[in-house]
């Protein structure tokens, strides 16, 4: 009786098995799903209608989404067979939350728009580019991240910068006169332009106090200006890791932090730093209320708005020491910042095509390039385009970089979770809830922690 | 073989009406529940072909996670202070709407209104009152304990995240207790009132005992989803000021996402979800044992 039932339970959970095996397999071969199995829809969209492509393109810059909606249009325009979509990952977040639930659903993108440090996740997944033709034509040093095991695995799409905002119009009243950027290369000379300011009746500056901006830009500028070799640079992330770096008597990162003393004092929200949001830093430059702001040149379509200088601003450097020779303090952090890489998992051949084929665009046609630099504001990393966004911030940037005097906007060698968690470090610094110890003390714990 | 048959036409009585949900079940909870206990044995990043298999390492570096802990702990504080005021308040909302007074439709549909704005936007919406409204307002009437953002102070950012649970869920609990003070026979009420027994009494003895079922439901669904927060606590603090405010689930997401440490965040979930089920169950056991009947 007993071994009759379990036989019975057997072969019922046989059944059931089978079930399911047979609502997978005929899912996979009707039409009426999508994606789930690339192969089969190559083969269906062959055969129904004569080659048209449809593709996605998972963007990670929120503030460009219409503009590369207009992009795509225009695109499809020129080649009628090709759609793409574009679908936005959540501003401010890690876009690799967004691509790995594509992927897991099988939906993947065929181009994904991702962080630098995100990309050597991704490289069973991405299509070698080293054959494409934008390789040769990208500026000194944008592929370094996106270059893995020696391969092209993805396409530069943007160069940003950050540093120093300054609103030239307070800087000139000020200074009486014209306000020279380059004047700017120690920390006294920083503190002498934040009194001058103060002295005319607004504040000298606002400190954003986003854990993405503190952990993610300011902080890695003491490592980036470790040194002008970027072995070095590289070296001293590795030496970090292994816990061998001394970080409490480092000079280039005691020097940063006692700049960032000195810009705690002068801070326009000095009483509650952790206030502001990040749209309070756009009104308080482009209305003049502060002289400077830290931030980057994504910053300019919100600084826009409230634009009361005329469109004069640009970067001054964040100066590590008093010795205006010393390397990192007539310097930019400026560096690809975005990266797309080409799907080969879950897309199909045409569908593969089709990306690089958009890829080629933006890069060579008139109008990708226009879309690229004109409607979304995007500094090029390719020396074939001679445009250069109409914007001031992109502008100083663009002679930073034609000067020579840029460090490496760090991403790739440092880990997903840096910005967020030794952000939270920062922040407390700002707050004064740690002291210098104690944020050495964070750093080199997180540093630790990581595999 | 009259079993058999037996059981046979009840397999197929029960595929029948049964089969289709029992699918649905299988592929979208019991399979993904049952992969996702495997996934926390194994060193995945949610995204590489290949994973290792690395026994029981996850769970060890969840349980030497200092940060899992306090976040566990602040979780477990939050729960606490927010299933007590949740259901007091919600109580005695009850209790204020069923005792006859003017306009009681319309105060019930104005308590009830937060919980049908989703969790992301009232996060938004109380972010702007407590980081601009109320900074205002301390600043026009000199008042220190509004002069700055509660966002920006730790224990400030709590209360707050308290505060909005409270104003989102009491109303909803609010609903389940007036049915339940509905269900409570009249006549009880009026035998108790000629018996001589004052509202203390009649409230002591008669109505608390009858309202024990609508308490078990209330407890069972505020603690559920306390523990379960992740969409008030994003958009309201986002963990901030410096991750003082990250709750259990948003550690969970972190760890997975964002530290791309996926089979450690699964660890995390894994124990969240042993936590929560130990906590409700015990809970619903323990309170319909105090259940009576009228």
């Amino acid at each position: 009786m007993k071994r009759k039932k379990l036989l019975l339970i057997v072969v019922s959970l046989i059944l059931m098995l089978s079930l399911v095996v047979g609502c997978s397999t005929t899912d996979s071969n009707s039409p009426a799903t999508t994606n789930n199995n690339a192969s089969t829809e190559s083969n269906n969209t062959s055969t129904e209608s004569t080659e048209s492509v449809k593709i996605t393109f998972l963007n990670s810059k929120g503030e460009i989404q219409s503009q590369l909606e207009t992009a795509a249009e225009q695109f499809a325009k020129e080649n009628p067979n090709i759609t793409v979509d574009v679908i936005p990952a959540a501003a401010g977040q890690s876009p690799f939350e967004k691509i790995s639930s594509m992927y897991a659903s099988g939906n993947a993108p065929a181009l994904a728009m991702l962080d630098p440090g995100d990309i050597v996740q991704f490289k069973d997944n991405f299509l070698d580019l080293s054959n494409e033709k934008w390789v040769s034509d990208t500026v000194a040093g944008a592929l370094d991240d996106a270059t893995i095991d020696d391969k092209v695995m993805a396409f530069p799409f943007a160069i940003e910068g950050y540093g120093l905002i300054y609103n030239k119009v307070v800087l000139d009243k000020a200074f009486g006169g014209s306000f020279d950027p380059k004047s700017i290369k120690t920390r006294n000379d920083l503190e002498d332009a934040f009194k001058k300011v103060e002295a005319t009746g607004v504040k000298a500056l606002e400190i954003s106090p986003m854990d993405w901006s503190l952990g993610g830009h300011f902080l890695p500028i003491a490592y980036t200006a470790q040194s002008k070799d970027p072995a070095q640079v590289y070296a001293f992330i590795s030496d970090l890791k292994a816990g061998k770096v001394d970080l409490a008597n480092n000079e280039v990162f005691n020097g940063l932090m006692d700049t960032f003393d000195m810009m705690k004092k002068y801070n326009l929200d000095k009483d509650d730093p952790l206030s502001p949001t990040y749209d309070k830093g756009p009104q308080v430059i482009g209305q003049g209320q502060v002289g400077f702001w830290f931030m980057g040149n994504w910053a300019w379509p919100q600084i826009k708005e409230f634009d009361t200088a005329n469109e004069q601003y640009g970067f001054v450097p964040v100066p590590i020491s008093n010795d205006p020779n010393d390397y990192g303090n007539s310097e930019i952090p400026v560096g690809p910042t975005k990266l797309i890489g080409v799907d080969k998992a879950q897309n199909n051949q045409a569908q593969q095509d089709a990306a690089k084929e958009f890829l080629n665009w933006l890069v060579y046609s008139q109008s990708g390039q226009d879309a690229l630099v004109n409607q979304c504001n995007v500094i090029p990393a390719f020396k074939n385009i001679e445009l250069v966004p109409n914007d001031p911030l992109a502008k100083s940037i663009e002679q930073y970089i034609s000067e020579g005097n840029t460090l490496k906007f760090i991403t790739a060698p440092l880990p997903a979770d840096h910005w967020s968690k030794l952000g939270a470090s920062m922040q407390k610094y700002l707050a004064g809830v740690i002291d210098r110890k104690g944020l050495v003390n964070d750093i080199e714990s997180y540093w630790e922690s990581v595999q | 073989m009259n079993i058999e048959k037996n059981f046979l036409s009840k397999l197929k009585t029960y595929l029948i009406f049964a089969g289709p949900m029992t699918f649905a079940f299988l592929t979208v909870v019991i399979l993904p529940f049952i992969y996702g206990i495997y996934l926390t044995f194994t060193d995945w990043n949610g995204i590489s072909a290949t994973h290792a298999f690395v026994g029981l390492d996850n769970y060890l570096q969840v349980f030497n996670d200092k940060v899992f802990w306090s976040s566990f702990l602040l979780t477990l504080r939050y729960v606490l202070f927010s299933v007590i005021l949740v259901n007091v308040i919600a109580f005695f909302l009850a209790y204020l709407l069923t005792s006859g007074i003017k306009g009681q439709n319309f105060f019930r549909t104005g308590f009830f209104t937060p919980n049908l704005i989703g969790g992301i936007l009232l996060g938004f919406i109380w972010q702007f009152i407590f980081s601009n409204i109320l900074v205002y307002i301390g600043e026009l009437f000199n008042l220190p304990i509004f002069s700055a953002s509660w966002l920006t102070d730790p224990n400030k950012a709590f209360w707050a995240l308290v505060i909005v649970t409270v104003w989102q869920y009491s109303g909803y609990m609010m609903v389940i207790y007036i049915a339940g003070f509905m269900n409570i026979p009249r006549e009880l009420i009026e035998a108790a009132d000629i018996d001589g027994a004052n509202s203390y009494y009649r409230l002591k003895n008669i109505i608390l005992p009858l309202m024990v079922p609508s308490f078990t439901i209330c407890i069972f669904l505020t603690l559920q989803r306390t523990f379960m927060v992740y969409d008030v606590n994003l958009s309201l603090t986002n963990g901030g000021p410096y991750k003082s405010t990250e709750l259990i689930s948003m550690h969970v997401y972190n760890t997975a996402f964002l530290s791309q440490q996926y089979g450690i965040g699964q660890a995390e979930a894994f124990f969240l979800f042993l936590i929560v089920a130990i906590v409700t169950l015990s809970q619903v056991y323990f309170s319909q044992r105090m259940e009576v009947e009228s």
